[in-house]
C-alpha cells in the first residue's frame, strides 16, 4: 500500500482558520480519510451507500415535487397530472421519486440480507443493526404516507386497509383509527397530515437515523464477508494490516457502484417506470372515490410479504400482531444468532439451510401478497408464513450447537 | 453464499415476473398495434376524437397548443381541426356536454379520458371500440365493458366502411388516447438512451479510476 499521508490544517490557511474554530480535519480524518474499512468488501457492501444516493435522490426529486404538488383531496390528483404535463421535466421528476421508492426497498433488502448473511448484527455491532431496523420501519411508514400523496384509486383504498388495522386493536383500536385519519374515513383531513409527516417529520428522522447508523457503525467499524475482526491484526503504526481508508479507496469503488446502479434505475425511468404495474399501480390513474371500492386492493411490492402474513392468520387481531412480529422478530436477531462464528462462509449447513428457508418463505410471501386471497393460496401464506417464523425459533437452539469451519486469521 | 445469491436474484425477478399474473381482465383483449410515432395516426384520431369523443368526453389534462406542438400541427390546425375555432390555444380540452346532461341521458358522468389508456391498456381501449354487438332484440353491449351505457358512436362507421378503414379508425383513436395518457412518453423514449450511453461512458471511467486505485491493494 502507498505511503499514507496524514491530512491536517496548516496555521495561516483558509482551512486553519476554520479548522480552529471547527472540527473540520478531525471529523474529515475518523469518518473518509482514516477510516479503516475491511479491503475485502464484495458486491454486497455496495448497498449501504447505495441507499444513501437513493436517500439523496429521493430528498432532492422530493423538494421539486413539493413546488407544484398540491395537498388536498380537491387537487392533489390534478396537481399530479400537471406536473406530468406541464411542468418543465416534471415527468423526470416524479418517474424518479416514484422509482426511487422502490429502488430504496430493493436496496434496503438486499442491504439487510447482507447483514444477515455475514452476521453484521453480531456483537459489537448490535446498535447498528437496531438503528437500521429502526431505519427500515420509519422507511415503510414513509412510503406508506408518500404513497396516499397522488390520491388515486390504490392510494386511497390502500391506506383504507392499512389504517383500518389500527381499528382490529382491541379496546382502543377504533378511536385510534380515527385518530390517525383524523375523519371517519380517509380524507382530505388525513391526507394534509400525511403529506406533513412525509415531507418534514419522517425525512427528520430518517436522516437523523441514517446520521447515528454511521456513528455506530463508525465506532465498532465495518464488518466484511469473512466476518473477521480485523482490529485484531494490527501494523508497527497500529492500523489494521486488513484495512484500508475509506477514502480514497471505497469513495471511489462506491462512485463505480453509483454508476452502475444507476444505469437499471434510469433503464426503468425511462422506459418502465410502471415497472409492470408494481412501481405504479394501473389503479392509481383513476382518481380516489371513497364510494367506489377496487376489485382487488394490493399494497406496493415492498409491503406485499408483510400483507401476506397478515392475511394468512384468521383473526385480524391476531393478524396484526403477526405482522408486527415479523418485524420485530429482525430486531433480536443479534440475541436470536447464538453462533459466534459471523460470516456464512464458515458457519455450519444448519444455518445456510435455515436462512435460505427465511429468504425463500419471505419471497413467496411477497407473492402471494400481491394476488387474491383464494383458500389454496392463503393456505400457501399460512404455510410460509410458519416457516418464516420457524426460522426466528429455531435458530437460538441450531445456532449453538453449529459445527462451524474454522475461521482464518486475515481476510482472504 | 452464491445460492444466496440466486435466491436474492430470485427475489427480485419473481417479483417484476408476478406483474404477469396480477389482475388480467376476464376476456382476450385485440391488439391494438397503434404506433405513437405514426403522426398522421395521431391527427386523423385527434380528429375522430373531437368528432366521435368529445359530445361526452374531455380530456381535460390536455391543452390545444400541446396537443398541436406534439402531433406536427400548428395552434391554428389544433383550433380549426378540434375545436372548430371556438377555443383559445391554452385552453384544455373538455368535452362539449353541458354538466348533468350526461346522467340525465345516459345515467351517468362520462369520465375524463386523459388517463383511460393508463389505466386500462391501449389494447382494452382498442378492444372497447370495436367490441360493440347486437343481440335479436337489437339490444346493443360491449365485449371489454358488459352493460355499458355508451352508445356505439362508430357505428355508421362500422356499417359503411371497409373493415380495415374501420379497424385503422378505431386504432388511430386509440393511439391518440395513449399518447393523452402520457404525453411526454416520446421525450423520455428519446432522452432515455442518451442518458444510459452516457452512464455506460462513466462507469467505465469510473472503473478505471478504482482499478488505478486499486493497484495498491495486495490481496
Amino acid at each position: 500500500m502507498a505511503e499514507h499521508k496524514k491530512f491536517e490544517a496548516k496555521n495561516g490557511t483558509v482551512l486553519g482558520w476554520f479548522d480552529r474554530r471547527y472540527p473540520l480535519v478531525s471529523t474529515w480524518n475518523e469518518h473518509v480519510g482514516e477510516y479503516y474499512a475491511p479491503k475485502n468488501f464484495n458486491f454486497w457492501y455496495f448497498f449501504g451507500s447505495l441507499a444513501l444516493l437513493v436517500l439523496v435522490n429521493q430528498f432532492v426529486t422530493g423538494i421539486w415535487l413539493t413546488m407544484s404538488y398540491k395537498p388536498s383531496a380537491a387537487e392533489a390528483f390534478n396537481s399530479v397530472e400537471y406536473i406530468m404535463r406541464d411542468v418543465e421535466w416534471g415527468w423526470l421528476i416524479r418517474y424518479m421519486h416514484s422509482t426511487g421508492a422502490s429502488a430504496f426497498f430493493i436496496v434496503i433488502y438486499l442491504h439487510m440480507m447482507r447483514g444477515l448473511m455475514y452476521g453484521s448484527y453480531k456483537e459489537p455491532r448490535e446498535l447498528v443493526w437496531i438503528i437500521g431496523m429502526l431505519l427500515f420501519l420509519v422507511l415503510m411508514a414513509e412510503a406508506f404516507m408518500g404513497y396516499l400523496l397522488p390520491w388515486g384509486q390504490m392510494s386511497y383504498w390502500g391506506a383504507q386497509v392499512i389504517i383500518s388495522l389500527f381499528g382490529a386493536i382491541p379496546l382502543v383500536g377504533p378511536d385510534l383509527a380515527l385518530w390517525v385519519r383524523g375523519d371517519y374515513i380517509i380524507s382530505d383531513a388525513t391526507l394534509n397530515r400525511f403529506f406533513a409527516l412525509h415531507v418534514i417529520a419522517l425525512p427528520l428522522v430518517l436522516l437523523i437515523l441514517v446520521f447515528m447508523h454511521i456513528v455506530a457503525l463508525h465506532k465498532v467499524g465495518s464488518n466484511n464477508p469473512d466476518g473477521i475482526e480485523i482490529k485484531k491484526v494490527k501494523n508497527n503504526q497500529g492500523l489494521p494490516k486488513d484495512g484500508i481508508p475509506f477514502h480514497p479507496y471505497y469513495s471511489v469503488k462506491d462512485s463505480m457502484g453509483a454508476v452502475f446502479f444507476a444505469i437499471p434505475f434510469a433503464l426503468i425511468v425511462f422506459y418502465w417506470p410502471e415497472g409492470g404495474g408494481f412501481f405504479i399501480e394501473p389503479p392509481n390513474f383513476e382518481p380516489a372515490n371513497p364510494l367506489k371500492t377496487p376489485e382487488h386492493i394490493a399494497p406496493v411490492w415492498y409491503f406485499t410479504p408483510f400483507y401476506a402474513i397478515l392475511r394468512a392468520v384468521p383473526d385480524k387481531f391476531l393478524g396484526v400482531v403477526a405482522m408486527g412480529a415479523a418485524i420485530m422478530f429482525l430486531f433480536a436477531m443479534p440475541w436470536l444468532d447464538r453462533c459466534k462464528v459471523r460470516s456464512i462462509r464458515y458457519r455450519g449447513l444448519s444455518f445456510k439451510l435455515l436462512l435460505a428457508m427465511f429468504v425463500i418463505s419471505f419471497i413467496i410471501l411477497g407473492y402471494l401478497g400481491t394476488q387474491p386471497a383464494t383458500a389454496t393460496l392463503t393456505l400457501l401464506a399460512q404455510i410460509f408464513t410458519a416457516t418464516y417464523f420457524l426460522f426466528f425459533l429455531i435458530l437460538p437452539y441450531t445456532s449453538a450447537r453449529e459445527k462451524t469451519k474454522p475461521v482464518p486469521e486475515r481476510v482472504r | 453464499m452464491k445460492k444466496l445469491f440466486l435466491l436474492a436474484s430470485f427475489l427480485v425477478l419473481s417479483i417484476l415476473g408476478a406483474a404477469q399474473a396480477a389482475g388480467g381482465p376476464a376476456i382476450e383483449l385485440e391488439k391494438a398495434e397503434n404506433n405513437l410515432r405514426d403522426q398522421d395516426s395521431l391527427q386523423r384520431g385527434a380528429i375522430l376524437f373531437s368528432n366521435y369523443c368529445m359530445a361526452c368526453h374531455s380530456v381535460k389534462y390536455m391543452r390545444y397548443n400541446r396537443i398541436a406542438r406534439d402531433i406536427g400541427w400548428t395552434d391554428e390546425d389544433a383550433i380549426a381541426k378540434m375545436a372548430y375555432g371556438q377555443n383559445k390555444i391554452v385552453d384544455n380540452v373538455m368535452t362539449r356536454m353541458q354538466p348533468g346532461v350526461g346522467m340525465e341521458v345516459l345515467g351517468t358522468e362520462p369520465p375524463d379520458l386523459s388517463l383511460m389508456a393508463r389505466l386500462k391498456g391501449p389494447d382494452y381501449i382498442y378492444t372497447f371500440l370495436r367490441g360493440y354487438h347486437q343481440d335479436e332484440n337489437g339490444n346493443w353491449d360491449n365485449i371489454a365493458l358488459k352493460g355499458t351505457s355508451m352508445p356505439n358512436v362508430l357505428e355508421g362507421m362500422q356499417r359503411h366502411s371497409a373493415p380495415d378503414d374501420y379497424a385503422q379508425a378505431a386504432r388511430d383513436i386509440t393511439n391518440f388516447l395513449e399518447y393523452v395518457g402520457e404525453p411526454a412518453k416520446l421525450d423520455r423514449h428519446d432522452l432515455g438512451w442518451k442518458v444510459i450511453a452516457f452512464l455506460l461512458v462513466l462507469l467505465l471511467l469510473s472503473y478505471l479510476l478504482k482499478r488505478e486505485y486499486w493497484r495498491d491493494i495486495k490481496h
